[in-house]
């Protein structure tokens, strides 16, 4: 069932090329997070998400110092390698200070266009309206200057539904996960969600219909496995999916930032698209980058742990992400206060030994089995 | 370090302040970062805390670690930005020189130094359960534009409504003018001592100036913070006037970029010294003066100036702009160099400085060299490795720097 995905996660090159010559879409990179697809889409580009790779950090030395985030030196590595070659231009948001300097470096660094959605985190309504007017109006002419066409209701509408569709698809993977614990093997799952990091929606759409299709009415496996929910940024990387699946417990529910706080997100609404965009980047999951405290991630995180089901809640840390280490300390607290259990464990996207992280995901597991 | 006369009077100041912070029972404590809009704060009677401030007084006395410590020990890892760190474990165990901060009653937070800072207020604001309010003023990638100056404005107005509706009181509008006119006043004389930096010799090091800073961050707005200036302003300008230099005989002159290391600063001033260098130019220290530069003419739009003063921040800039900015302190300051520290707590001062490094060199034909530190964790600091470094850059100038000793 999962042999497509697989497929792509493995050979993201040839199948974004492949894409990139059958659509005839300039390929625009998206760095993490939040930016809508819709807009790269609906301008005539091709949306590709950067969430960090697994390649020896090397080149990006010259350029980031070790305490920045594996996400953000990957990426970096990658463009320096000359394993972004198909990337026309680079979209990013202003998520956090590393981010917004990455951009300056690319700017420094390469002739290649960046944009940016400046995100206001202002708590004054009107005055982020406006400023997120003038953004959005940036944003979308300097798409347009990229791929060279211009946004039309039509190709807006037309990108709102299908990445929408997608996100709504894979709300139906995860809930699929949620009600039949152990069906799917952590690894398959994960390798589907970012399956949909390289492809056009319209063609991920046809293969999540497809795996959707093949799951329906297989019957929840029996037997009592550990549950877990996992919180972090980047849910990468992905191997250690594998050691989960052999250690026999099972992700129900995830608040990653390129997991389910993207995937709940709701279709964008594009008759007002600063109000549109507004909902999109605040709601309905509250993400440790973007201040909200009209969704605030305590009372959030507590009724998703509730809701799934889960024995405990595991922390994915990317190191040197401050926003997400910022909020774990008061976290746990407020677990334990609950008597949920919660752990964590250190990730570098780069890295190549899983012994020390399957032995702390171990201990966890056993602390669940009690 | 040069022994200036004012320092007795900055050190009085200093320690009124915490003394008032300490045992006000009239004033609304509101805790504050260094970019905030302090004259609103000024102008409702509301006494601001700067626990970035506090940190630094934490690392400089030596007592960071401990404080740093405590924080870990409560889950906070060692990625977080020191100064939070630091605070944080000030709070939990009422340590530091001022045995603490006073609680605060809510807090304002501008984005204009990181966004660092939104986690670190969000962390107190749940902690002691006060509204945190956030003046948000975006990254200038493409420098300043009217669409950013009216965010701005728009928030600053909002938070006027914020304070009165907090104090109960309404917002004098008088008032506010007199507080901007003194922290300009303020900013003025601090840039004007700054600028003494030009001469040669020149009359200050720069780690002094970091010492001296304390009260144009925590008290700008008020007259007690203009008198101090103008007294050290007088007392810097005739050491500039009488040629009497901070050592004796300054041999290279650089520029600082980035925070200082507080825990070394008695070190590295030493060290300093013993290499003929003086630090002449910082855009740390710069930051406050920005305000200053408008010469004291009248002010019809405050709202606009002050947006583009608390937008214009040094470290808010595109590249483009600090590369400029940089070569321009290079030649004025008649510099032989630069020195820029990559801060491991302060990601928008020192992610891309490897670049900028390169490209000021380029530019200005002045060498530069990146040290690898953190503004207060000794833990991840070595005198080997950064006085190596410093001793080889200070060496690779020899041949190159002749001071251009012509009167300014």
């Amino acid at each position: 069932m999962f042999e497509p995905f697989h497929k792509v996660v493995s050979n993201v090159a040839g199948t974004v090329l492949k894409h990139e010559k059958e659509t005839g879409r300039p390929i625009i990179g998206v760095m993490p997070a939040y930016f809508p697809l819709e807009l790269i889409y609906a301008a005539g580009g091709y949306p590709v998400q950067l969430w960090g790779n697994q390649l020896p950090l090397e080149k990006s030395d010259a350029y980031l110092q070790a305490y920045c985030c594996s996400v953000a030196r990957s990426v970096l590595e990658l463009e320096l390698i000359g394993g972004a070659e198909m990337v026309k231009a680079y979209a990013f948001t202003s998520l956090c200070d590393t981010l917004i300097n990455l951009r300056e470096i690319y700017r420094r660094l390469f002739p290649k266009p960046t944009l940016e959605l400046s995100i206001p985190i202002t708590r004054t309504v009107e005055a982020r309206r406006t400023y997120l007017d003038s953004v959005v109006q940036n944003v979308t002419n300097g798409l347009e200057e990229i791929t060279g066409k211009k946004i039309t209701p039509e190709s807006l509408a037309e990108s709102a539904y299908l990445y929408g569709h997608s996100r709504a698809l894979q709300r139906k993977l995860y809930n699929i996960r949620m009600g039949k614990p152990g069906l799917m093997k952590n690894y398959d799952f994960y390798t589907a969600i970012k399956t949909g990091f390289f492809l056009p929606a319209g063609v991920y759409n046809e293969m999540l219909e497809t795996l959707l299709d093949q799951l329906e009415n297989q019957p929840a496996p029996i037997g009592k496995r550990p549950k877990l929910l996992l919180s972090g940024m980047v849910f990468d990387p992905i191997q250690i999916y594998k050691i989960i699946d052999e250690l026999g417990a099972d992700i129900v529910d995830d608040d990653f930032a390129n997991g389910w706080r993207n995937v709940s997100k709701q279709n964008l609404r594009v008759e007002n698209l600063v109000e549109g965009i507004t909902e999109f980047l605040f709601n309905p999951a509250p993400c440790c980058c973007l201040y909200n405290p009209d969704n605030d991630r305590h009372p959030y995180l507590l009724n998703k742990v509730k809701r799934s089901g889960a024995d405990g809640v595991l922390f994915w840390y990317i190191k040197f992400c401050e926003p997400d280490a910022f909020d774990r300390p008061q976290l746990l607290k407020r677990f334990k206060k609950e008597r949920i259990p919660a752990g964590f464990i250190d990730i570098e996207l780069s890295m190549t030994n899983f012994e020390a992280t399957k032995t702390r995901i171990n201990a966890f597991c056993e602390i669940l089995e009690g | 370090m040069t022994q200036f006369k004012a320092y007795s009077k900055m050190k009085e100041l200093m320690t009124n302040y915490y003394i008032e912070a300490k045992t006000t029972q009239e004033k609304p404590i509101a805790w504050v970062t260094s970019g905030a809009p302090v004259e609103f704060l000024y102008a409702m009677d509301i006494l601001p805390i700067y626990p970035e401030n506090y940190a630094a007084m934490c690392a400089a006395g030596h007592q960071s670690v401990e404080l740093m410590e405590a924080a870990e020990a409560e889950g906070f890892c060692q990625d977080i930005c020191a100064y939070a760190r630091t605070d944080f474990g000030a709070d939990i165990t009422q340590g530091g020189p001022a045995a603490g901060l006073p609680p605060p009653h809510f807090l304002v937070c501008s984005t204009n130094i990181c966004k660092t800072v939104i986690k670190w207020y969000e962390v107190v604001a749940r902690k002691y359960n006060v509204p945190l309010f956030i003046v948000d003023t975006p990254f200038l990638h493409d420098g300043l534009t009217k669409e950013l100056i009216n965010y701005t404005i728009s928030q600053f107005k909002d938070l006027e409504n914020f304070l009165t509706d907090f104090t109960g009181k309404t917002f004098e509008h008088e008032r506010f003018m007199e507080v901007l006119y003194l922290s300009l006043e303020a900013s003025s004389y601090w840039n004007k001592m700054l600028y003494l930096g030009k001469t040669i010799p020149s009359p200050f090091n720069s780690l002094d100036t970091f010492i001296h800073l304390g009260p144009i961050v925590t008290l700008r707005g008020t007259q007690k913070c203009v008198d101090y200036y103008k007294i050290l302003y007088e007392e810097v300008a005739e050491r500039a006037q009488k040629k009497i230099g901070s050592i004796p005989d300054e041999k290279y002159r650089l520029l600082w970029d980035n925070l200082p290391i507080w825990f070394k600063m008695k070190r590295l001033g030493e060290f300093f010294e013993e290499k003929k260098v003086t630090l002449v130019a910082t855009t740390y220290a710069n930051s406050w003066g920005r305000l200053g530069n408008s010469h004291g003419e009248p002010i019809n739009d405050p709202y606009a100036t002050l947006a583009g003063y608390y937008l214009n921040v040094y470290i808010n800039l595109g590249f483009e702009e600090r590369i400029k900015y940089l070569a321009q302190l290079i030649d004025e300051f008649s510099l032989t160099g630069f020195i820029m520290h990559s801060n491991r707590s302060c990601k928008p001062y020192s992610v891309g400085m490897y670049r900028l490094q390169e490209e000021v060199t380029q530019l200005t034909g002045k060498p530069g060299v990146v040290i690898e530190a953190d503004q207060n964790d000794p833990r991840v600091y070595s005198d080997a490795q950064v006085e190596t470094r410093l001793e080889a850059f200070i060496e690779s100038m020899e041949s190159v720097s002749k001071i251009d000793s012509s009167p300014l």
